[in-house]
């Protein structure tokens, strides 16, 4: 009896599994191999072994070189940002006279699919009519190429970049506030601590575990970034804005077609990103935080 | 042991109901047609047509956009999993999409019965022909989108009394149409706000030098005129249709020459009086061009759509002008209809393509949908003329445009091209044959890769 139950569930589970492989497991083993050949689909041939080329490659490829500058340039701009915005937010509509509905409209951005969020960017950033400009101009400010200039076509990924994801921010750590005992705010009041001392001392290292998380999947996520700048800018102008996530799509599916460099570049990125949230885990102690 | 058996029946169930629409269904044919959105309502209003003449063939349209259809027709053709019947290919796309489309001369001597005799092979210009359906010597498409880029201008303004006075005060010259992009350097500041405040537009000219395939095109317009030249002529050498505007008679770069700098030049001596060229594409020129905020603007047929609806251009025949390219020398856009080699359908497929590109569809697309005619007959024909403005236009455009390369390197060699452009656009590199030759130097090393 309890044979054919475990037969059965193994036979109702073993579709899933089967998707499973198929859909992940292959394809990533595909990809490592592939990553070892020369495979053009525009050149009409089969995959041809030419071992650590494609990787040599990544060190000679100004392509890379730029792409990797930009995506830097997210992580040291955007992502403190975010943190210390969503925490900022998280703290200050505590309490606050209509809090649900502002909790409300600040889930917004991150519900809207990124590709409406370009789109959407697209039109307010328009040089000519678009309302950033307009808004800018009652402030004595002229009309800015937000999408044709390298500098503030950076500075408009950052800003959709924020604009989307502080929400996310705000939302766990949001939650994790409403964690905390209020016994331990209450004692440190009766001991004569104020707001500042409160959020350092009490809720600061409560929250160690929460902020440790967020910020290892958020700067996962910017390092896949690719969606805004593929709806919004393209990579350009120049390479100003080529995020390496965006660069492996050029190379793999836009105009090189070059699966087995495509796939030399996504195995790199996924290294970085893995050895990156190791460090930050080790460094963060996280699985200290975790085992209490 | 029972709860298995339930579990298999069950299963079996579920395959065979599946399985019963195609069982049931085998005399029916669903073609799968997948186009880009510039043909896509067209060939949706072809179809209908199409299945009320063949109702044992549906027709499956998906409209697919432009940077998603060339990655998805070549990985069905490189995989050979027949997901689509017929597609729609870019001109430029010809070399990569070569081997994967069916060779339509064979198939059609295997195939005499299902020939129109009506269809008239000769009524398409060579070069369309050559360009849009031809790689080496297989026929892989069937011209159905003739696009090219025309001059939009306004046309009111041009005619305006005061502005010429003004114009002629200011400069000396006559106001006029430029008939050179040197001329049109004039106009578009005349028509620039910041320049000349009295202007009725806020700039003169709109102008798209995205980082995307657009300024691969829009560089040709202000290259070709040298290349083309009869100096030009002797200096690259004949042109290799297969190669393009962007190279010489022997296959070479073209560009990295002092005509290839002055292309450049032309291009950024124009870009103070355009709003955003860096950051502007399709959408946003015709935009401007629609609300009345430019003068001039050069762009591909499929405005006029938009042109005819937007208030501040009507009415349309008194404020909208067209003509030829200034320089004269026009890029070529087109489009072709062609049937997947993979295909399990090929002659139906046939048919569709037949249908679409004969005498009566192609000009009921023009007419209906402002789908550039492929044929001869469609242009010439009174009926045509009358309806459209543009024809005069279009006809001299398409015998002197320029073409982009159709090699299967097209893509890469455009994405490094217009970094570089942009770059030099930007002002980041210098606009010097030196700097040129690094780009041709990449477009060796990819050409022989």
């Amino acid at each position: 009896m309890e044979t054919n139950t475990r037969r059965i569930a193994i036979l109702m589970v073993l579709p899933l599994v089967v998707l499973f492989v198929a859909l992940t497991i292959f394809p990533f083993l595909f990809m490592i191999g592939a990553s070892f050949t020369r495979y053009n689909l525009s050149e009409w041939r089969a995959p041809e072994f030419i071992g650590l080329k494609n990787y040599i490659k990544i060190f000679q490829d100004d392509g890379v070189k730029s792409s990797v500058t930009f995506t830097i340039l997210l992580v040291v701009i955007a992502l403190p940002i975010e943190m210390i915005l969503g925490g900022f937010i998280a703290l200050f509509i505590q309490n606050l006279v209509g809090e649900r509905i502002v909790r409300s409209a600040l889930l917004l951005p991150m519900m809207v699919p990124a590709v409406v969020a370009g789109v959407m960017w697209k039109m307010l950033f328009n040089f000519e009519y678009g309302p950033v400009n307009y808004l800018l101009s009652l402030f004595g400010v002229q009309k800015l190429s937000w999408l044709g200039d390298i500098g503030y076509s950076r500075l408009a990924i950052i800003i959709m970049d924020i604009w989307q994801w502080t929400p996310f921010i705000f939302l766990i750590l949001y939650a994790g506030l409403q964690t905390i005992p209020q016994d331990f705010i209450e004692a440190a009041k009766v001991d004569g601590a104020n707001r500042w001392q409160i959020l350092r001392n009490v809720e600061l290292p409560m929250l160690q575990s929460l902020v440790s998380i967020t910020l290892i999947l958020r700067l996962i996520d910017i390092l896949k970034l690719f969606d805004t700048i593929y709806m919004t800018t393209f990579g350009g102008p120049g390479y100003a804005t080529h995020s390496f996530s965006f660069y492996i799509y050029k190379v793999s599916l836009s105009f090189g077609w070059d699966v087995g460099y495509g796939s030399a570049l996504s195995l790199v990125l996924l290294a970085v990103i893995t050895i990156l949230t190791n460090i930050l885990i080790n460094r963060l102690r996280l699985w200290e935080i975790l085992e209490v | 042991m029972k709860k298995l058996l339930c579990s298999v029946v069950i299963l079996s169930i579920i395959f065979s109901v599946g399985l019963l629409p195609t069982v049931g269904s085998a005399q029916q044919v669903t073609l799968n047609v997948w186009a880009s959105p510039d043909n896509a309502d067209a060939l949706s209003d072809i179809s209908q047509r199409f299945m009320q003449k063949y109702p044992n063939i549906k027709v499956q349209l998906t409209p697919i956009s432009w940077e998603v259809l060339y990655p998805r027709l070549l990985a069905d053709i490189a995989s050979g999993t027949g997901a689509f019947d017929v597609a729609t290919w870019d001109v430029m796309t010809a070399g990569a999409m070569s081997k994967g489309f069916l060779d339509l001369e064979s198939f059609k001597k295997q195939n005499p019965d299902l020939v129109d005799p009506n269809w008239d092979p000769k009524d398409f210009d060579p070069t369309i022909w050559h360009i849009a359906g031809m790689w080496g010597d297989k026929n892989i498409g069937i011209p159905f989108y003739c696009n090219t880029m025309l001059f939009y201008y306004r046309k009111d303004l041009f005619n305006d009394v005061k502005l010429k006075t003004k114009f002629k005060a200011m400069t000396g010259k006559t106001l006029t149409v430029p008939k050179t992009w040197e001329d049109a350097i004039d106009v578009a500041k005349f028509f620039t706000k910041k320049y000349n405040p009295d202007s009725p537009t806020d700039y003169g000219i709109a102008l798209m030098f995205p980082r995307t395939h657009t300024l691969f095109y829009m560089y040709l317009l202000f290259f070709a005129p040298y290349r083309r030249s009869a100096e030009g002529m002797k200096k690259f050498g004949a042109l290799d249709l297969d190669y393009g505007d962007y190279f010489t008679g022997d296959k070479k770069p073209a560009f990295n020459s002092p005509e290839g700098v002055k292309a450049l030049e032309i291009m950024k001596a124009l870009m103070p009086y355009s709003p955003d060229p860096l950051g502007s594409d399709y959408g946003e020129t015709l935009e401007y061009f629609a609300r009345g905020s430019v003068a001039m603007v050069p762009q591909w047929t499929g405005v006029w759509a938009t042109f005819k609806t937007s208030e501040a251009l009507q009415p349309i025949d008194k404020k909208v002008g067209v003509a030829v390219m200034p320089s004269g020398r026009s890029v070529s856009g087109n489009w072709a209809l062609g049937i997947n080699a993979s295909s399990k359908n090929k002659k139906e497929a046939f048919l569709f393509i037949q249908f679409a590109t004969n005498k009566e569809n192609d000009k009921t697309k023009f007419i209906k949908f402002g789908v550039a005619p492929s044929r001869l007959s469609t242009v010439k024909d009174p009926e045509v003329r009358k309806a459209d403005p543009r024809v005069d236009a279009f006809l001299k455009t398409i015998q002197t445009q320029s073409h982009r390369p159709r090699i299967p390197q097209e893509p890469k060699l455009e994405d490094v091209t217009v970094g570089f452009f942009s770059e030099i656009l930007l002002g980041k590199r210098p606009n010097t044959v030196e700097e040129l030759n690094k780009l041709a130097d990449e477009w060796m090393k990819i050409l022989q890769e």
